[in-house]
């Protein structure tokens, strides 16, 4: 059939000739995105809640991303593409580097000192969660400079700071409820430190583990929302793999678990060392003359300078340095020599102001001390089946337990980042081990400590996560209460009322339904000769709210209320009473916890 | 005090757009923010990808001018910017490996064949590595060299296979492997290509270190019938039919040598040896008796000479008593005994005399080798002659 001899459409499907008026415009679509916006808008609080966690994770990635890009640029115009550097040039670019980070961390952005995960507790604690935009762009700049001339600092706290601010920055410009921008720090904090590790689970253990310090499931949602999407946009531009090649982890036998103790001991220890010094030396260095802020990152370039004239490694984050140990490419001496350097140039770089993260450093020392300590026990003990790669691996989680002393995250940490459960236990008894070395002969926590150095008090999460808390159980009393039957008459119980003279009379309507009966109604009863009346029509009080003994006493105070007192009930058995408790027993509780 | 974010407590307030705007401008600058790391992304890999690039093909030259030190640290800053790059990752363990970090080096290769476990070169390089830490590394060479013969290989995988085994006889050879290595020796002569003769030249070569003399032999014959004038041919030729005590097969290899090859110190000796052979062994096919009994008569007299030097030379060192029991003295009374009955004379009239009087010779050369060392010249003929008859007796 010819083109030609083809029916005409129908009518209402003739195609609308095309008229100036119906094409469109920007106006149109401009009006749509109005419309669509509003949409957005008017849901609830807690899904937009949700929608901008997503936006946030986004954000935070591509910031981080361009953060990442920025610092191995400032490294490869500075430093060059060499591993070894020419001397001069490692002497003068840190302390040049280190000149210009002074002055901008002084007269520029202030607020971009520190490593940024105190910046951020601050900022959810103290500031409602406000983070100036300004800080953000500090933080990036500097660190991108400090990081990139070879300070030995790392990425992944700026970039929790970076993501924070972000999140913060939006909350506020969307007018969210105060509370909504308290709690959106935190997300975009979670996002931030996803971002630059690759590793979504750790970043929301450790942003709820240290800086919320409570699993809230109102901002749980949209912190690992906000993580995956920050991953995820990582990964889009910066390709899928883990920030380490990890190598096969093997653990033969559990005897072998052992030298996983040893590790934990000795990683303990450095990590210990490594902190006592800090705390030791920071408030020293704070007390210098004013003038010398302007000197301390450049001097602290030149230390490292020397250091990276014939250990480059320790330069910078070191990412690279720790996949060759990962693959047990150095020998004992240098992953020796290497650990001790680097907190040496770490704590120099962190004690002069230099605005960077501990992750990194605490991921590099852990890494060098493990696979120096797998070597010399694989030299002593040749049938150990674990690789030096496996024990530098073991040694991450353990340094960054027992230095960042977040346990739970470092065990996930390692996991994640191996992608494997099989080293699971060398980690969790070797960082537990670690953890409680540095928990015994370090009482404050390092981020604690720093943020009482800086004058102000954060709440701290470790012992927030320590307190035992009081229950029911310590305040409650087995006594002094006398139990009724609905159907029990009121003679009979007033005689037995009569036996226990101040115990409260309780009757149990059904299980879990306790009513209080007053001793004196009990009493006028008896006494107007109602020899047929029962418990349950002597007009008791109630129902009375119930308790179990392992609930907290807050708990108890909001439930006692203006009751004289309120029934323990067992768990299994709603209608078997396990004592009582009064407001008077819950205070003697709170005061006798508070003299011990 | 201020707080450490910098700003008061109660700093948060409504902005001065309305939230759609804020929500739509957002949403713009997110795409202008992808958009841009997009482009600071494909830079960033761009660059990253060039400078690896660049420091490998620093290193490969560094490396292939025999500057292994340097191409060390090109290869290392090459990694730096692509540290997942197998490629990369192998030419630093050759690297590591040339400039004897040999334990760095299998733990880069150890890494590469857990992620490509079949891989001929990085288990090449392996077993070069574990040849290299001596008898007590053997297994772990052996393992290697296996895996590397039957291994992938990416280009030319026939020919690389035949060259892994040749290295692997010839380490099996140098380490007294020789029950593998006759083992290796064959399956490589029995792979090499028919029309390969340089192939099959190495593989008659490794024959001859192997000892495996009749198999050599075949090997260089078949090469000489294709190119007759082949030296390296007519010289392993020679030396297998030597060892073969095939002389006059020898002697003719040997013959058609040019004069320069014949210079060689070890041809010369074989060459000189075999004449020696041919000239006094009187049991050559199609001698006149004649001939027999003055090559034997001939014999007699060169033996008794060397005993005679041998006894003179131990003389000095040695009690009486001990030289006038040692084998050496017992041979030599006997021929004594027997001197007028061996004479060129009788043996030509009673030939059945001419086996009795070569057997007393090759007692006077074995005893005389025992106690004074290896003979020369037309000794070291006699005694080979006594061997070989030795040899076809059994």
């Amino acid at each position: 059939m010819s083109l030609t001899s083809l029916p005409p459409l129908p009518p209402d499907t003739q195609p609308e000739p095309i008229s100036r008026s119906s094409r469109p415009s920007i106006r149109n679509l401009w009006a749509t995105c109005r419309s669509w916006s509003s949409r957005i808008l008017s849901l609830r609080e807690d899904q937009l809640f949700m929608f901008l966690a997503v936006l946030i994770g986004i954000f935070s990635g591509l910031a981080v991303v361009c953060f990442r890009i920025a610092i191995e640029w400032v490294h490869l115009v500075s430093l060059g593409s060499s591993m070894f550097p020419p001397v001069p040039r490692v002497l003068i670019v840190p302390v040049g580097g280190g000149l210009i980070v002074a002055l901008l961390v002084i007269y520029a952005f202030p607020a971009a000192r520190g490593s940024g995960v105190n910046q951020t507790k601050a900022a959810v604690y103290i500031s409602n969660g406000y983070i100036p935009f300004n800080t953000v762009i500090g933080k990036f700049v500097i660190c991108a400079l400090g990081i990139g001339t070879g300070q030995s600092l790392g990425p992944e706290d700026p970039s929790l700071q970076i993501g924070a601010g972000i999140a913060s920055h939006l909350g506020r410009r969307l007018n969210l409820s105060q509370e909504k921008v308290r709690l959106i720090a935190p997300v975009g904090a979670a996002a931030g430190l996803a971002a630059a590790f690759n590793a979504p689970i750790s970043s929301v253990i450790f942003v709820i583990e240290e800086v919320i310090g409570t699993w809230s499931a109102g901002v749980l949602g949209a912190i690992v929302l906000a993580a995956v999407s920050a991953v995820i946009t990582m990964r889009v531009f910066m390709g899928s793999e883990s920030l380490f090649r990890v190598p096969p982890v093997r653990v033969a036998n559990a005897g072998e678990l052992l030298a996983y103790v040893v590790l934990g001991v000795i990683g303990g220890g450095a990590s210990l060392a490594f902190l006592k010094w800090l705390a030791y030396a920071r408030p020293r260095i704070q007390q210098w003359p004013n003038w010398t802020r302007y000197l301390q990152p450049a001097a602290a370039g030149l230390v490292v300078g020397f250091i990276g004239i014939r250990f480059p490694q320790v330069m910078g984050a070191g990412y690279s340095v720790i996949d060759q140990a990962l693959h047990g490419q150095f020998s004992w001496k240098l992953l020796l020599v290497l650990a001790a350097l680097k907190i040496f140039a770490t704590g120099i770089s962190f004690l002069s102001g230099t605005p960077g993260g501990m992750f990194a450093p605490t991921l590099f020392i852990g890494a060098m001390l493990g696979g120096a300590v797998g070597s010399v026990e694989h030299h002593l003990f040749p049938s150990l089946t674990g690789t030096v790669g496996t024990y530098a691996l073991v040694g991450m989680g353990v340094f960054f337990a027992g230095f960042l002393r977040t346990p739970i995250t470092s065990v996930f940490m390692v996991i994640e980042l191996t992608g494997s459960y099989t080293a699971i236990l060398p980690i969790m008894i070797a960082n537990l081990v670690a953890y409680f070395i540095s928990r015994t002969y370090q009482k404050v926590p390092l981020f604690d400590f720093l943020a009482r150095q800086d004058g102000f008090v954060l709440p701290s999460i470790e012992e927030q996560r320590e307190q035992v808390p009081l229950t029911v159980e310590v305040a409650m009393k087995t006594d002094g209460s006398v139990v009724a039957l609905p159907d029990e008459l009121a003679a009979d119980l007033a005689r037995r009322a009569e036996e226990e003279k101040d115990a409260l009379i309780l009757v149990r309507m059904s299980p879990g339904q306790w009513l209080l009966l007053d001793r004196d109604e009990l009493h006028r009863l008896a006494a107007d000769g109602a020899m047929t009346t029962k418990a349950a029509e002597a007009n008791p009080t109630g129902p009375l709210p119930i308790l179990f003994r392992d609930q907290s006493l807050e708990d108890a105070l909001h439930a006692v209320g203006d009751w004289p007192a309120v029934p323990v009930v067992s768990r299994a058995d709603l209608s078997k009473l396990e004592g009582i408790v009064t407001l008077a027993d819950i205070l003697r509780a709170f005061r006798n916890a508070s003299l011990e | 005090m201020a707080s450490p974010t910098g700003i008061p407590s109660n700093a948060a307030g409504p902005g001065k757009y309305s939230r759609e705007i804020v929500l739509l401008t957002t949403l713009l600058l997110l795409l202008v923010f992808v958009i841009f790391t997009a482009f600071a992304a494909r830079m960033y890999h761009k660059q990253y990808h060039t400078l690896g690039d660049e420091w490998f093909a620093r290193g490969d030259q560094d490396f292939h001018s025999g500057n292994a030190a340097a191409a060390l640290s090109d290869y290392r800053n090459a990694l730096l910017y692509s540290p997942g790059n197998a490629n990369f990752q192998f030419h630093l363990a050759k690297a590591l490996a040339a400039t004897g970090r040999n334990e760095e080096a299998r733990a880069y290769l150890v890494t590469l064949l857990s992620d490509s476990p079949g891989s001929g070169e990085t288990n090449l390089e392996l077993a070069r590595i574990a040849a290299h830490g001596g008898p007590k590394m053997m297994p772990d060479a052996l393992r290697y060299y296996h895996a590397a013969i039957y291994g992938v290989w990416d280009t030319d995988p026939i020919a690389m296979r035949w060259q892994v085994r040749k290295e692997f006889c010839e380490y099996l050879l140098d380490n007294n492997a020789m029950n593998q290595a006759e083992a290796e020796i064959i399956a490589l002569a029995d792979n090499t290509n028919p029309e390969d003769f340089a192939g099959q030249k190495t593989a008659g070569n490794l024959l001859l270190r192997a000892r495996m003399w009749s198999r050599a032999l075949q090997e260089f014959q078949t090469l000489l019938s294709h190119d007759p004038r082949d030296e390296d041919s007519l010289a392993g030729a020679a030396t297998a039919a030597f060892q073969l005590a095939q002389y006059s097969q020898a002697e003719e290899y040997l013959q058609r040598l040019p004069r320069e090859k014949l210079a060689d110190p070890e041809l010369a000796r074989m060459h000189e040896t075999a004449r020696n052979v041919l000239f006094l062994n009187p049991f050559a096919p199609g001698l006149s008796t004649d001939e027999k009994a003055k090559r034997a008569a001939e014999a007699i007299a060169v033996a008794q000479a060397r005993a005679g030097s041998c006894e003179r030379q131990n003389s000095a060192a040695s009690p009486q008593g001990a030289l006038s029991t040692s084998p050496l003295a017992s041979a030599m009374a006997k021929s004594s005994q027997n001197a007028a009955d061996w004479t060129a004379r009788n043996l030509r009239k009673y030939p059945e005399r001419i086996e009795p009087a070569m057997s007393s010779v090759f007692e006077i050369e074995d005893a005389a080798t025992g106690q004074c060392g290896e003979p020369q010249g037309a000794d070291y003929a006699l005694w080979l002659i006594g061997r070989s008859r030795a040899g076809d007796s059994k």
